[in-house]
C-alpha cells in the first residue's frame, strides 16, 4: 500500500478559538510501528479521528501511497482499522457476538466470518472467553477482545489508541508481542501511548506532538541520538509542567 | 440488507439482556391497564353504576310515598327521611344520603292552583353533597321537575273533571325512547379508553431502551468505532428500528390480552375486539415508528443518560397528560381539547379509537396515520441533522 503522508494538515472545531492540529507533516512507511507521543490534550486522539473518518473538515491533505487516503477507503472501505483507547464494544454482549457483531457489519459473513471470527480471537487469545459476556471480562482480556475486533478484517492500516491503558504486566508484554508481529506483510501501523518504554521496545519510528505541532519527527534511532532516552526527550520537549 | 441484519441481531440480543427495560416496556402498561380501567370504570358510566341515595322530607306521608316510589330508580336509591330539616342538612353534609328534597306543607295546595299569574308555582328544595357529580345532580333535578310536572297535571284534569292518576304522566310512559349508538359503543367504556390509551404509552417508552444503549454506545466508543468502520449514521439509527417495532407490535398483541382477560378477571369490563384487524395493525405500526423516531431524536439530543431519562420522560408525561391518555379528552375543558391535538399520542388515541371503538374504515384512520407518519420522519430527519452538527462540532464521540 506504501507510506501513509500527512502533509500540512491542520484542524479546529468550529466555534473554537484555538487550532487543534497545526499543519501537522508526517511520513509513516509501511512495514513498521510508528509511535506517536505527546500528552495529554496534545492533538493525537484528533489526529486518529481525522484518520479513522470519525472527523470531517481538516486541511492540508493525507494519502497513501498515491492516492488519498478518502479515495482508497472508498475503493477498499475496510482497507484501515482503528484500535480505539475505550472499550468499543458492547458488553452486555459475549465476546463471540461482538466479534460476529463487527465482522458482519464489515461485509464479512458465513465460513469467511467464522474463519476470522475464529483467527481473530486465537490471535488475541480469548478463545476461552468467547462464550463470556464482555462486561464481565478482566482489563487485560477486554484490551485483548478489543483488538481482535480491530484485527478482522485484516486492515492494511492499523491505527492503536492506547491499546495497552490500564493493564497489567503480563497483558501488557503480550499485547505488545502481539502488535510487533503485525508489523510484517506490508501494514501501516500507528501506535499511541503515554508508556515510553513501549514505543522504545516496539517502533521503529517516532512523532512528539504538542499543541497540535510535531516537535520532532524521524527514526527512532536519530531523535534520541544524542544518548538521551526517549523519556528524557519527551519531557524536555514538552516540558515538565502538568497538562490537566 | 447483511449490515442492517447483524444491527437488528445485536440490537435485539442486548434488549433481551436488558430484563428491567423489558420489565418497564411490558408490565408497566399492563398494570396500568388494569389499575385505571377500574378505578375509572364509573366515571366512564357517567355514575350510573354507583346508586346515589335520596330522601324525601314530606309533611304528608302518602305524598313522601309518591315521590319516592316516582324518583327511585335509574341509579337513584331511597334513603329513609332524616328526622327534620337540621338531621337532613348534616346528613347531606357527610354525604349520607347525598340528596334530600325538601317539600314544603302547602306543596300540594300550590299545585292545585291555576298557573294564571297570580300564583307563583310551589317551591321545593334540594339538599345536595358537593361531591356528586354534576350531571347526577341534574338528572336527579329533572326527575323532580318531571314528578312534579306529572302532578300538576293530574290536579288540572281533576279541576277538569276528568280523573286521571299522575303515575300516567310520569315521563317513563310518555314514550319508549330506544338510544342507538352509531359505530360501536359511542363513547369509550373505561377499558376501551385504557387499553389503547396505555398501550400507546407503553409503547413511547422504547424512548428509554433506546436512548440508553445509544448513549452507552456513544460514550464507549461503539458508535466512533462503527462510524469509522463506514457504517452509514443513517443505517444505525435503522438498525435500532427494526427490534423495537417488533418490541411495540409484541406490547400492542399483550396489551389487548390485558383488556381482553386480566381486566375482567378483576371484575372490569372486557375489551371489544375491531372489526378490521388489519386497520388495529397499521394503527400499531404508525404508532410504533412515530414512538421510535421519538427514541432516536432524544437518543442523539442527549448527552448522558440522566438528559435522556428526563427529556424522555418527562416529554412522554407530557404528551400522555396533553393527549387524553391519563384524562379522557371528552372530560377535558375546551381549550385543553383543541390544545391536546397537538400531542402525538392524542393522533395515535384517535386512531386506535376509530378502529376499537368506532368500527370506522381506512378513512377514517388515515388523518391520525399520516400525522404520526410525518412526525416519525421529521424526528428521524432531525436526529441525522443533530449529528451531522455534532460530528463537525464536537470531538470524537
Amino acid at each position: 500500500m506504501g507510506t501513509l503522508n500527512l502533509e500540512s494538515v491542520s484542524f479546529r472545531y468550529p466555534g473554537r478559538g484555538e487550532t487543534v492540529l497545526d499543519k501537522v507533516s508526517l511520513a509513516i512507511p509501511a512495514g513498521g510501528i510508528f509511535g506517536l507521543l505527546g500528552p495529554n490534550g496534545a492533538g493525537k486522539t484528533t489526529l486518529i479521528s481525522i484518520l479513522a473518518g470519525q472527523l470531517r473538515g481538516a486541511t492540508g491533505s493525507i494519502s497513501a501511497g498515491d492516492e488519498p487516503l478518502e479515495g482508497l477507503r472508498r475503493r477498499r472501505p475496510h482497507s484501515l482499522g482503528l484500535v480505539p483507547q475505550e472499550y468499543a464494544f458492547y458488553p452486555m454482549l459475549t465476546c463471540a457476538e461482538n466479534l460476529r457483531f463487527f465482522g458482519a457489519v464489515q461485509d464479512l459473513a458465513g465460513a469467511r466470518l467464522r474463519e476470522r471470527v475464529a483467527a481473530a480471537a486465537r490471535f488475541a487469545r480469548i478463545e476461552s472467553a468467547l462464550s463470556r459476556r464482555a462486561g464481565r471480562l478482566s482489563g487485560g482480556l477486554k484490551r485483548r477482545l478489543n483488538l481482535a475486533i480491530g484485527l478482522l478484517v485484516e486492515p492494511e492500516i492499523l491505527l492503536l489508541d492506547e491499546p495497552t491503558a490500564g493493564v497489567d504486566p503480563q497483558a501488557r508484554a503480550f499485547l505488545l508481542e502481539s502488535i510487533r508481529s503485525l508489523a510484517g506483510a506490508g501494514r501501516t501501523i500507528l501506535y499511541t501511548s503515554h508508556y515510553m518504554e513501549e514505543v522504545e521496545a516496539i517502533c521503529d519510528r517516532v512523532a512528539i506532538i504538542d499543541h497540535g505541532r510535531v516537535l520532532v519527527s524521524g527514526a527512532l534511532s536519530e531523535v534520541t541520538r544524542d544518548g538521551s532516552g526517549l523519556q528524557e526527550l519527551f519531557m524536555q520537549l514538552t516540558h515538565r509542567s502538568l497538562r490537566d | 440488507m447483511r449490515r442492517l441484519l447483524a444491527l437488528w441481531e445485536k440490537e435485539w440480543l442486548a434488549l433481551s439482556r436488558d430484563v428491567l427495560g423489558l420489565a418497564v416496556l411490558f408490565l408497566m402498561p399492563a398494570a396500568f391497564i388494569v389499575v385505571m380501567s377500574l378505578a375509572l370504570s364509573d366515571v366512564f358510566k357517567g355514575g350510573a353504576a354507583r346508586l346515589t341515595g335520596f330522601a324525601v322530607m314530606a309533611a304528608d306521608p302518602k305524598l313522601a310515598e309518591r315521590l319516592v316510589r316516582s324518583l327511585s330508580g335509574e341509579g337513584f336509591r331511597a334513603a329513609p327521611a332524616p328526622a327534620d330539616e337540621a338531621a337532613a342538612r348534616d346528613g347531606v353534609r357527610r354525604g349520607t344520603p347525598s340528596l334530600v328534597l325538601l317539600v314544603p306543607r302547602d306543596f300540594e295546595r300550590a299545585l292545585n292552583a291555576p298557573l294564571d299569574g297570580k300564583n307563583t308555582p310551589p317551591k321545593l328544595t334540594l339538599l345536595a353533597d358537593p361531591a356528586l357529580p354534576p350531571t347526577q345532580l341534574l338528572a336527579f333535578r329533572q326527575r323532580v321537575l318531571g314528578v312534579a310536572l306529572a302532578l300538576r297535571v293530574s290536579a288540572m284534569m281533576r279541576r277538569a273533571g276528568i280523573a286521571a292518576d299522575a303515575d300516567a304522566f310520569d315521563l317513563k310512559h310518555a314514550a319508549t325512547l330506544n338510544v342507538e349508538t352509531i359505530g360501536g359503543t359511542g363513547r369509550p367504556s373505561s377499558v376501551q379508553q385504557n387499553a389503547p390509551a396505555w398501550l400507546i404509552f407503553g409503547m413511547f417508552f422504547v424512548v428509554m431502551p433506546i436512548s440508553s444503549l445509544f448513549i452507552v454506545e456513544r460514550r464507549e466508543g461503539t458508535l466512533a468505532r462503527l462510524v469509522s468502520l463506514r457504517v452509514p449514521f443513517s443505517m444505525l439509527l435503522l438498525g435500532k428500528v427494526g427490534p423495537y417495532f417488533v418490541v411495540n407490535l409484541a406490547q400492542g398483541a399483550l396489551m389487548l390480552l390485558a383488556g381482553r382477560t386480566l381486566v375482567p378477571w378483576f371484575g372490569g369490563e372486557t375489551l371489544a375486539l375491531p372489526a378490521r384487524w388489519d386497520l388495529l395493525a397499521a394503527v400499531t405500526a404508525c404508532t410504533s415508528v412515530a414512538a421510535i423516531g421519538w427514541g432516536l431524536f432524544v437518543a442523539v439530543c442527549s448527552r448522558t443518560l440522566e438528559q435522556a431519562t428526563v427529556i424522555g420522560g418527562v416529554g412522554n408525561i407530557l404528551a400522555a397528560a396533553l393527549g387524553g391518555i391519563m384524562v379522557p379528552r371528552f372530560v377535558m375543558p375546551e381549550t385543553m381539547q383543541k390544545l391536546s391535538e397537538v400531542s402525538p399520542m392524542a393522533w395515535a388515541l384517535d386512531g386506535f379509537h376509530a378502529v376499537i371503538l368506532r368500527q370506522g374504515g381506512a378513512a377514517d384512520i388515515a388523518a391520525p396515520c399520516v400525522k404520526l407518519l410525518a412526525l416519525a420522519l421529521a424526528l428521524f430527519a432531525a436526529a441525522l441533522w443533530v449529528h451531522h452538527r455534532r460530528r463537525v462540532l464536537a470531538p470524537a464521540q
